[in-house]
């Protein structure tokens, strides 16, 4: 790294606070971004990739014991049909959320500061959306015929039935997670040319230049990259809306009490930008750390970031009030007793977890104080993923376990298997991660040389003028 | 020809002579012996004798001479039919009446097999004393036959033998010098009687004892008491208007004429007007039985205080002078007097013979006798009391004066009393020979145990519970070659010969159908199973004035022993069906419990916590006579206080030689099989028999119980939980009074469904899809099927929760069975269950004295399938006769449909439960119902395979189908005849009437799914002068 103080530039009045601190050129960035991926990686990337593929490793056998045996092999039982896979999948795909949320709609209002964080939350979404595919797949008794959910056409002429919101789900995570995929790319090209540009072995070249689609900085290209970009984005808004949505239908369509009701897709939608913020604020606090790019994704990123940790909680926690209200203004005995249920039966615990990890904690960010203590963040950034895994196995296990004849009620118990699956997810997730800490520009290096004041075209206008 | 050499110690051709050692070829006969002794008997008997052409020919004949049996399908041997037996079309079951023998009774059956293979079992309806109905037993004893556990060959001394050399044993029996004793479970069949007759003439000083695991027959000795002649009473409860139980569990499952019984008591309670007349039930009991659920007014008290009740009650009519009456005996009295005769006073099997002379001299006094109450002439002898007669044989065994004693399906070394140490007496015996099913603690103990054939691969006859003439013969050749049914061991212990169980029968009904041709009437026995008019004649003794005492009760804790609702005495340990069912009050699976009061767990600090879905009891100790045995406890609410309650038929130890599973750690297939360690009864519960006195009463008064401080898991298929009537109305139940009001309270605040009240016609469709709902589609419309539209509707006045519907839904629908640890994760498979709510009245407490309201729940093939819209496969759909249908192939098992199912009906294959089923198992499968992968769900079908065989049949006879020709295995089995399953389209039939009935209500209609099952109201009728004293 090169110190850059004979490049001191002065702000004018009034401006915005500069995103990236510490003086940064646009030399700088790129050395101070690219370098990683050209570098041995520190000894902290060695450790945490041993202990994520281990966990990988779990996964895949936890996956061969289950397929193996059955489903049996989990918690699942007669009234809780759907038990730890698809809270880990709402979970996923929730965590998916904040990653196209940043890089579209943030894009879309013109959120400057969302260039330093949105490439590693979009690699993060990407990752997160895998692992909550895989869940819904393994999840199914016969996962050897789950291409029925897919319309292809057969001899049979048998479809899919659309009326399910399962075959939606399926629709929309994949759109999601295509989608996705190519708005991350797209992003990455230019980034991808600057990596091919430093190359110094063959290989290496090679390879960055091909994923680099010949960019060579053309102002051609630059205008085509950002009508791309811009379609892209007013593309993936939607999505980012919409995916939760579905998701949330899996579980209000049906008439279960506790699930059927019509509050959740917005609040399935704000609870998924709650995790999603937190997951990113977990992995960017480590990351900016390790990689000394403090200067880039900055204190101030950080406090945006728990501002809309602390919004998107307080709704999630509306939400939760609101659905007790509903449930009394109903009058049904059933809907009544499935909120009463959660907070008082035997799973109260879980609803007491949930409530305090995602309604209270983030109260704490009124504070500004707290809303800059790195400590303070990464532990509410893991205490909100904590409670939102709650939120999802209170909505899922607490509605099914007791619905409408007290005769069928039962209790769950997850196994062993329940859980090593669980930490085999994290496994997946972190390995992929770390691999794209490891080989790819983990900040969006062209997108924040742009708000780089000095890329403004009329900033050394401005500087001339006040020389004069 | 070609002609092979023979490797053989003996060889009778030519070729290659092989020996081992000189004196083998030389022959020297004590080394023949030795070595040919060397192998397993029968391992190294040669093919040697007749040829192989020659045994197909003696094959053939007796194949052609069996075939002489002609109304059925040959007896002697299985072989490929290369002619097709007459009537016989593979694929098309046939059916044929045959009778089970129950508690020494015969339950006249039809029994439906598959190509040779027996694969279901119904009530024989044309019977005159059986009402079509079966029970848990009856259902539950094909899985019996399949048995992988069953025993297989002779054994002697626990080697397998010969049948020649237990043929020289009884050869050696005829000279008459040794004596011989038979210990025979009872059974009233006529060949049984005619060769222990013969028997006796033979060897005078043969001593045979009856013999019943649950101890004297009570009832018999009470009416022998009140008579002066053995007896037998016949109550006629559909006619009775009051009727009275002293700790009498006569519908029950285990109840010796249960069947009936529900069935009669039924119809004594069916309402299909506002005037229809209903009776009213008294009960005071102990434990909460199925009888008690249906009682209008039941008294919980210690069994041994219930004899205080039939004295009062006999003193309040003048008949006895006993205990003053209290408040509730009078109100009882008052109502019996009331009654006309219409009346109805039973005793239970716990109460002594005092408390049923008791009830037949109130009866008498009623004027009962002859109405509702008829006393038949068995014509069976005065015999000594078991409580006498064991004792006595055993005392014979010991001093050594039996040479030879054979034991006919018993197992007393299990559950004799424990003081008369029935193992250490026939160590005495030098000859002791056990019949029986499975290698038990008896056949162990014994030196020679004979296979016994299952009653579905025998010969035999009985007599109903009315004395009539009933057939028993075989669906299939004994599975096992050395398999002999019990007439045929008796008659090779008489003669020394062996003899066809055929002959036999033959034998003894030959001066039966004596002025007819004999072979037309016997056809014709068998085609109906039964002969007419062969009752037992109806007697009019004169009643005996009473004066007996009757013991009062006693202090302390008492305990009492009862057959069980699942197991019985424990002859059905090892059938799966039996164990995986729930017991019908406390819902227990695989185990037995010490059943409590809520009280008496308070007084005694006992607990049975419920812990994420199971139940963690204290296990206590219960001593008594000597004896003490460990037993986790039970609370029920409703229980007596004071007492505790125990079943018989837990704790065995039955031996197998089939091998355990073993897999690899990565394969759960040897946790999930529940045959995969030994047997199934092995294991299970405690024996409780031990705790008995030398007479082996089943009410043991001051027994000790302690606790140990430990906690075994109980399991159960639903737990505790006092349904709150006003706030779900999933139980709507009135009184007779209210219900005369308003026949139709059972709709009274429910909540309309969007637009109107419950339809009844299809035709009458919703309003949410007026015009486009799926059953208006061309497709449907189109379709032949469309013509009915099935509906059940169920009579929660009838249904007493008795479980014969679960068993028979499972035999007819290939229900496999997940064991203990599985029902504690919550993943039984049983497709009906029975659901049993605690309901108490406003401001009663909770916890003492609810009322029980049984519920079957079947799929409710809702109109408007939550299930259906979710399945992301289309693997549940709606067929157009209105049949949610589960398409097995086409399910991928993602859930949905159990998650949105509101009544939880449907059941998931969490592991390959069928991959697993033994082989002989396999044969009990029905072939008209798939067998479920793993992975896929399942659930109630409405029987489809009945309903198409029925469509398919009168289809080929090119007519339309018949009005209630079809009827669903629940409805087929169920006693009180609860279940009414038909088309809806059919303004007549059963089920179209039955939903017009006004008690007629859908559970959670409020939800729009219009189910297709309909619950009928219970309503119970209260004594309104108990009712008023705040009497329950």
């Amino acid at each position: 790294m090169t110190s850059s103080n004979d490049k001191t530039v002065t702000l004018p009045a009034g401006a915005d606070p500069p995103l990236v601190t510490g003086n940064l050129g646009f030399h700088d960035i790129t050395q101070l971004v690219s370098y990683h991926t050209e570098k041995r990686p520190p000894s902290a990337w060695y450790m945490a990739i041993a202990v994520s593929s281990t966990l990988l490793c779990i996964l895949l056998i936890m996956i061969a014991y289950l397929v193996w045996n059955g489903i049996g092999v989990w918690g699942n039982n007669n009234p809780v049909g759907w038990g730890w896979p698809i809270v880990n999948f709402v979970f996923w795909v929730g965590i998916g959320h904040a990653g196209t949320l940043i890089s579209a709609i943030l894009f879309l209002f013109r959120q400057k500061w969302r260039t330093a964080i949105n490439r590693s939350a979009e690699a993060m979404t990407l990752f997160a959306v895998i692992c909550a595919l895989l869940f819904p797949t393994i999840h199914v008794g016969r996962i050897w015929v789950i291409y029925w959910t897919l319309p292809i056409p057969n001899q049979m002429e048998m479809w899919p039935q659309f009326k399910s919101p399962l075959l939606w789900d399926v629709f929309a995570v994949s759109v999601y997670f295509i989608v996705s995929l190519i708005f991350w790319y797209v992003g990455l090209v230019p980034d991808l040319a600057t990596l091919r540009d430093r190359a110094r072995n063959a290989l290496r070249r090679r390879v960055t230049g091909f994923f680099a689609l010949g960019w060579t900085g053309a102002n051609r290209h630059w205008r085509n990259y950002e009508k791309t970009y811009l379609l892209l984005a007013a593309l993936a808004t939607p999505l980012v809306l919409s995916v939760h949505s579905v998701v949330s239908f899996d579980f209000a369509i049906s008439i279960i009490p506790g699930w059927h009701t019509t509050i959740f897709p917005p609040y399935f939608v704000a609870g998924a930008i709650f995790s999603g913020f937190a997951m990113v604020m977990t992995l960017l606090i480590l990351a900016r750390k390790i990689y000394g790019i403090q200067n880039i994704i900055t204190m101030d990123h950080l406090e945006k970031m728990a501002i809309i940790i602390l919004l998107t909680g307080t709704m999630v926690g509306f939400a939760y009030i609101t659905e007790f209200f509903i449930a009394w203004y109903s009058q049904v005995e059933y809907e009544q007793y499935a909120f009463l249920n959660r907070a008082t039966g035997p799973y109260a615990w879980a609803y007491w977890t949930m409530m305090s990890c995602n309604l209270l904690f983030p109260q704490f960010f009124w504070i500004k104080r707290l809303r800059r203590s790195i400590p303070f963040l990464f532990i509410t950034s893991i205490v909100v993923n904590i409670g939102m895994w709650f939120e999802r196995f209170v909505i899922t296990v607490i509605s099914l376990h007791r619905d409408f004849l007290p005769s069928s009620w039962d209790y769950f118990n997850p196994t062993i298997v329940d859980v090593l699956t669980l930490a085999g997810s994290f496994g997946l997730f972190l390995t992929l991660f770390l691999i794209f800490l490891r080989y790819l520009p983990m900040v969006a290096i062209a997108e924040v040389k742009m708000v780089l004041p000095e890329s403004d075209p009329h900033f050394y206008d401005k500087h001339e003028s006040e020389e004069h | 020809m070609i002609s092979l050499p023979i490797v053989d110690g003996n060889p009778s051709g030519s070729g290659v002579k092989a020996w081992r050692s000189r004196p083998h070829l030389e022959q020297d006969p004590q080394l023949v012996e030795t070595v040919s002794e060397e192998f397993f008997p029968g391992a190294s008997d040669a093919p040697s004798g007749s040829s192989r052409r020659q045994f197909m020919q003696l094959l053939g004949a007796s194949m052609a001479m069996a075939g002489l049996a002609a109304c059925r399908r040959p007896v002697e041997h299985i072989m490929p039919f290369a002619d097709r037996p007459e009537e016989t079309i593979p694929g098309v079951p046939l059916q044929y009446a045959t009778a089970m023998n129950f508690r020494g009774t015969a339950r006249p059956l039809v029994v439906k097999s598959y190509d040779g293979r027996p694969v279901k079992i119904e009530g024989n309806s044309q019977h005159p004393n059986a009402s079509g109905a079966s029970g848990v037993f009856e259902q539950a004893s094909l899985l019996q036959l399949y048995d992988p556990d069953r025993s297989k060959r002779t054994l002697r001394t626990g080697t397998p033998a010969n049948r020649e050399d237990f043929l020289s044993l009884c050869q050696r029996l005829q000279t008459g010098v040794r004596r011989v004793a038979i210990l025979a479970a009872p059974d009233n069949s006529p060949t049984r009687a005619r060769l222990r007759a013969q028997l006796e003439n033979q060897f005078p000083d043969t001593l045979w004892v009856d013999y019943r695991s649950e101890g004297d027959d009570s009832e018999l000795m009470g009416l022998q008491m009140a008579y002066g002649q053995p007896l037998q009473a016949a109550y006629d409860f559909e006619n009775a208007d009051v009727i009275v139980s002293l700790d009498a569990d006569f519908l029950g499952p285990h109840a010796k004429n249960g069947n009936l019984d529900t069935h009669a008591f039924a119809r004594g309670r069916k309402l299909n007007g506002a005037q229809d007349r209903m009776s009213r039930l008294y009960v005071a009991e102990s434990t909460y039985s199925v009888t008690g659920i249906m009682a209008d007014h039941r008294r919980r008290m210690r069994a041994d205080a219930v004899s205080q009740v039939a004295s009062q009650l006999a003193t309040a009519l003048g008949v006895y002078d006993g205990a003053t009456p209290d408040a509730f005996a009078s109100a009882i009295a008052r109502d019996l007097q009331g009654a006309a005769g219409n009346s109805i006073v039973v005793a239970g099997e716990s109460q002594p013979p005092e408390v049923h002379a008791l009830c037949a001299l109130t009866n008498d006094a009623l004027g009962a006798v002859g109405t509702t109450v008829t006393l038949l002439d068995t014509g069976i002898p005065i015999q000594a009391a078991q409580s006498q007669a064991l004792p006595a044989l055993v005392e014979e065994m010991r001093a050594g004066r039996v040479d030879v004693l054979l034991m006919l399906g018993v197992n007393p070394v299990y559950d004799a009393p424990q003081a008369l140490d029935f193992r250490g007496a026939l160590e005495r015996v030098s000859d002791t020979i056990h019949v029986g099913l499975h290698v038990d603690e008896t056949a162990r103990a014994s030196t020679w145990h004979i296979p016994a054939a299952h009653y579905l691969e025998s010969w035999g006859d009985g007599r109903s519970q009315d004395g009539t003439l009933t057939a028993v013969q075989p669906l299939i050749a004994p599975l096992y070659e050395d398999a002999r049914s019990e007439i045929e061991i008796l008659a090779v212990v008489g003669s020394g010969q062996f003899q066809r169980g055929y002959d036999l029968v033959r034998e003894t009904w030959r001066p039966v159908l004596s002025g007819q041709d004999f072979e037309t009437a016997w056809r014709r026995v068998l085609h109906d199973g039964y002969l007419e008019g062969t009752g037992y004649p109806s007697a009019n003794p004169v009643v005996l004035s009473f004066s007996g005492e009757l013991q009062g009760p006693s202090t302390g804790l008492e305990l009492v022993l009862r057959l069980d609702p699942t197991v019985l005495d424990g002859s059905f340990a090892n059938n799966a069906w039996c164990q995986e069912l729930p017991d019908p009050v406390t819902k227990i699976v695989w185990d037995n419990v010490a059943v409590i009061s809520p009280k008496t767990a308070e007084d005694l600090e006992l607990s049975c916590e419920y812990s994420k879905g199971r139940y963690y009891s204290d296990v206590v100790t219960l001593a008594a006579n000597d004896q003490v045995i460990e037993l986790p406890v039970w609370i029920l609410p409703g229980h007596a206080d004071d007492t505790v309650s125990v079943t018989l038929g837990y704790g065995r130890d039955i031996s197998t030689t089939r091998p355990e599973r073993d897999t690899p750690f990565w394969d759960k297939d040897d946790e999930t099989d529940i045959y995969a360690r030994g047997t199934l009864a092995t294991g299970v519960g405690t024996n409780v028999s031990l705790l008995r006195d030398l007479l082996a009463n089943p009410v043991i008064p001051g027994v000790e119980l302690t606790k140990t401080g430990r906690k075994w898991t109980v399991v159960t298929t639903q737990d505790h939980g006092i349904l709150d009537t006003e706030a779900r109305p999933i139980i709507r139940m009135a009184t007779l009074d209210e219900y005369r009001e308003d026949p139709a309270f059972a709709l009274q605040g429910e909540v309309p469904t969007p637009g109107s009240d419950v339809k009844t016609d299809f035709q009458d469709y919703p309003e949410l899809w007026k015009d486009r709902h799926p059953s208006k589609a061309a497709s449907f419309r189109d379709s032949d099927y469309w013509q009915n539209q099935w509906g059940m509707v169920i009579d929660l006045n009838a249904c007493t929760g008795c479980n014969a519907c679960i068993v028979a839904c499972q035999a007819e629908n290939n229900i496999q069975v997940v064991g203990k640890n599985e029902i504690g994760h919550g993943r039984e498979l049983h497709w009906l269950r029975v659901d049993r709510y605690f309901v108490t009245e406003g401001g009663e407490e909770l916890d003492s004295d609810p009322k029980i309201t049984m519920q079957p729940m079947p799929c409710q093939h809702c109109e408007n399938a939550p299930c259906e819209s979710v399945c992301p496969v289309a693997a549940t759909v709606h067929s157009p006769d209105g049949t949610n249908q589960m398409i097995y192939n086409r399910c991928i098992g993602t859930r949905y449909c159990a998650n949105n199912c509101p009544y939880k009906v449907r059941r998931y294959n969490f592991y390959n439960w069928s991959k697993t089923i033994p082989e002989t198992v396999q044969m009990a499968q029905n072939p008209n119902v798939s067998i479920r992968f793993r992975g896929v769900m399942e659930k109630c079908s409405f029987c489809i395979q009945r309903i198409r065989g029925a469509q398919k049949r009168a289809g080929l006879e090119k007519r339309a189908l018949q009005r209630d020709e079809v009827a669903t295995a629940c409805q087929q089995a169920c006693p009180a005849e609860a279940i009414t399953f038909g088309d809806l389209n059919d303004e007549q039939s059963q089920v179209s009437q039955a939903t017009r009935n006004a008690r007629s209500y859908k559970l959670l209609a409020e939800l729009n799914i219009k189910p297709r099952v309909s619950y009928l109201a219970r309503v119970r009728n209260p004594n309104n002068a108990l009712e008023s004293a705040g009497q329950t």
